[in-house]
């Protein structure tokens, strides 16, 4: 991570290409070439994009929304998961599922894999009315999940509250962490599986007041700086109205082992939206935001990591799910979901996308 | 704030009071006393993911679907309890109306009909507040419970005239929440023979202000004095913390399930009809299924808990549950993971009084888009609950001001009942 540079880098952001999808997509994964990309898709669909020829294959298929994907490094398997609860190995050369792992019993939300490629984890837990103001019950079965990749063996089960929404390893594989409605962040450190922090931030969370009286919102995505102390969260800032969806556009920028937050998105700089992923450039020099644009001016933006500054901004007219840098460093794409039209001529117009940008 | 919509027009009703010293005559009227609760799911929940699953479809949503103890009949996986009590409720799953805003879609189906400026047609509560009081029963005719003072347009509606051309007296008596009868206790320091010597000496004055003056305020006054005075000899049952601790297990922790077990206890208190609402918390615009994935399991528990506890007191078949919003969800999705406003195909439950449980009526097609076999509408739905509750649906309205007023019927049209869900097809 280069936190050196004294000058935001200057960017310039080109949208190049559009590959369709049938389906809204929620996650993505690119190969380190760039030549595919692998989607999943709220059919449930795992598909195999030709990035080239922008054509699909499906690569296997979850019992509901397929909700992760997550290429192993050093390996052709790439892992999915789904609202099924289930872990899907495929084989991308093979074009085969390999191997299935029932990992939790209500959605799994979000997986990663380490960067080394070692391990996976999942996160799952249903919101469930446990208080007077609806807060969340206590957790049924581990939120936290973590397999080994080469052998599907489960690694670790981690208790959180739930739901937990988003999880993410450090760069050097050391830790874990998952955040979850209520805007609590737990650590974990893999080597002995203990929790070794843990910090809340009310800031993602709402509680209805104007229509319901619960709560929505939570951290949809995280992300560690590359020296591992230092983790990125992101999501939509507190908002009173549940069905507005009308939170800030928000990343918070956190010291973890002390739960000490850094800094976040400048007033200025954001509008109104839930903010789902977060990517950092191989330079380490910025990172992009993607989520749904409810007010304001963009769904995709782009931030220098040093000064926590908008670089640039776009309106995708869309809900980004995923952004991941190419290993080069001269694209991103997007995984996207549109909103499902109405049949026409019986048949449902095209949801998905993923979008290719260049980047200089 | 909770005697909003009681301040107008004495009721008759209170001068028949003295036929309840004859014990004969009130236990009859006790035992024929029939009641209605409304589970209002204000914001409209989605079909989808309760009583019309299109599990792996293109609008289905990620939830699956469960086999229920009606044969043949699924609904949401969200609702597992439900499910094992499918033979004692009922579903239309074939409902069409024609308003899709939230505040013209609750008068609609609170209503019953269409409006028609200037006059406002009386809400259901209110109607069967009149048709099913009890002359002697210290609680409100129609009790309102809904803690969630915002809302939106529901909000809006509340400010709103329940009552319309029946009088502000068969309006709802709000409680919930933060909105509780004040001043509900003796004030301390005066006896029981002091506080009853003044109201005697009240009672006198205020009666002779009425006669002498004819005066209507006076009257309007006297009526909701009376009413609260009835509210202090029962102001228990409107307290949350004197409700058993394992009822509360069963029903809460939310306040949607604590006002639904309320309700209960009204009802066997002898209530004629309680409304449960909650603001509008399903307004799914934004996060659709991880709204429903809470709220629905809520709802499932509170159904099955208020259902099978009216049966085990004997009072199902005396009291009509009516579960529904004012329409239902789009089968597309939206970009902020939601489903919007629709009206075209929803879904709705009924159980207990007059109902034949067991029953689903109506279809919609294989996305969920449209209705494709019987459908209905607000008058539809009108007809059937009063005839369930043994009301004419079609009886004139008969109102102090008639002459003013065009001829009026509690459902206009002769709409017919929905009578795949009535015992004996709605047969007196």
């Amino acid at each position: 991570m280069n936190e050196e540079k004294k000058e935001a880098p200057k960017l310039s952001v080109k949208s190049v290409k559009e590959i369709k999808l049938p389906t809204g997509v929620l996650a993505l994964d690119v190969s380190t070439d760039a030549k595919h990309a692998f989607a999943s898709c709220i059919d449930g669909g795992v598909y195999a994009v030709d990035l080239i020829s922008g054509t699909n294959d499906k690569l296997g298929e979850h019992g509901s929304y397929a909700s992760g994907a997550a290429l192993v490094a050093g390996s052709s398997l790439l892992v999915s998961a789904g609202y099924d609860g289930v872990l899907q190995w495929h084989d991308t050369q093979e074009r085969k599922t390999v191997h299935k792992v029932s990992a939790h019993n209500f959605w799994s939300w979000q997986a990663a894999a380490s960067a080394d490629g070692k391990f996976i984890a999942s996160v799952t837990g249903q919101y469930l009315c446990g208080g007077y103001k609806y807060e969340p019950l206590p957790e049924r079965e581990p939120s936290v999940r973590v397999y080994e990749t080469s052998s599907g063996k489960l690694m670790h089960s981690f208790t959180h509250v739930p739901p937990v929404q988003a999880v993410a390893f450090s760069a050097n594989g050391k830790y874990l962490a998952a955040g979850n409605l209520m805007g609590e962040v737990r650590v974990w450190e893999l080597s002995s599986g203990k929790q070794i922090a843990t910090f809340t931030t009310p800031s993602f969370t709402g509680w209805g007041i104007i229509k319901g009286h619960y709560y929505t919102g939570g951290i949809y995505a995280l992300h560690f700086m590359a020296n591992d102390e230092e983790l990125y969260l992101a999501g939509m800032g507190s908002t009173t109205d549940p069905a507005a969806g009308n939170g800030k556009q928000l990343w918070q920028r956190f010291q973890w082992r002390e739960g000490r937050k850094l800094s976040e998105t400048a007033d200025g700089d954001s509008g109104r939206g839930l903010m789902e992923t977060l990517a950092f450039h191989p330079s380490g020099n910025y990172f992009a935001m993607g989520g749904r644009l409810e007010n304001g001016k963009w769904s995709l933006a782009f931030f220098d990591v040093k000064t926590g500054a908008l670089l640039h901004s776009l309106d995708t007219k869309s809900r980004v799910t995923k952004a991941v840098f190419s290993a080069d460093g001269l694209r991103l794409f997007t995984g996207e979901a549109l909103g499902q039209g109405k049949p026409k001529d019986g048949k449902i117009p095209d949801f998905g996308r993923i979008t290719i940008y260049n980047l200089a | 704030m909770f005697l909003q919509g009681l301040a107008a027009g004495a009721t008759s009703l209170m001068s028949f009071g003295g036929l309840f010293s004859m014990p004969a005559f009130a236990a009859q009227a006790k035992r024929e006393q029939k009641h209605c609760i409304l589970l209002w799911l204000c914001g409209a929940p989605s079909q989808f993911e309760t009583w019309d699953p299109k599990p792996r479809t293109a609008y289905g949503g990620p939830f699956q679907s469960i086999s229920t103890k009606v044969p043949g009949v699924h609904i949401s996986e969200l609702m597992p309890k439900c499910a094992s009590i499918l033979d004692k409720l009922a579903i239309v799953r074939s409902m069409k109306t024609k308003q899709e805003e939230h505040f013209q879609a609750i008068d609609l189906l609170t209503r019953g009909n269409a409006t028609r400026p200037p006059f406002v047609r009386p809400t259901l509560g209110s109607v069967l507040g009149q048709q099913l009081g009890q002359l002697n029963n210290p609680i409100p005719n129609f009790v309102l419970l809904d803690p969630c003072p915002e809302g939106n347009e529901f909000k809006e509606f509340k400010a709103g005239n329940w009552a319309g051309w029946l009088g502000a007296e068969y309006g709802p008596a709000r409680f919930g929440g933060e909105f509780r009868p004040p001043d509900m206790d003796r004030v301390a320091g005066l006896s029981q023979s002091d506080h009853e010597a003044r109201e005697e000496l009240w009672k006198f004055f205020s009666k002779k202000f009425e006669n002498d003056r004819k005066s209507a305020a006076a009257a309007s006054h006297n009526a909701v004095f009376e009413r609260v005075k009835g509210l202090m000899s029962c102001a228990h049952v409107f307290d949350l913390e004197k409700l058993p601790p394992k009822d509360k297990e069963h029903y809460g922790p939310g306040t949607f399930g604590l006002h639904t077990l309320m309700a209960r206890n009204l009802v066997e208190n002898g209530a004629p009809f309680v409304m449960v609402a909650n603001g509008m918390p399903w307004d799914g615009h934004v996060f659709n299924h991880e709204i429903h994935q809470m709220l629905v399991p809520d709802l499932d528990r509170i159904v099955y808990q208020l259902v099978t506890d009216l049966e085990q007191r004997g009072l199902l078949e005396k009291t009509l549950v009516v579960v529904m919003g004012e329409f239902g969800r789009t089968p597309w999705l939206n970009t902020k993971r939601g489903r919007d406003h629709y009206p075209n195909a929803w879904s709705l439950a009924l159980a207990g009084c007059g109902i034949r449980g067991g029953t689903v009526v109506g279809a919609t097609d294989k996305l969920g888009v449209d209705v494709i076999e019987k459908p209905f509408n607000e008058q539809n739905l009108f007809a059937t609950i009063f005839t369930a509750l043994g009301l004419d649906p079609y009886a004139e309205y008969d109102v102090k001001d008639a002459a003013n007023l065009p001829t009026f019927h509690r459902v206009e049209n002769r709409a017919a009942p929905i009578r795949e869900v009535l015992l004996n097809g709605g047969a007196a």
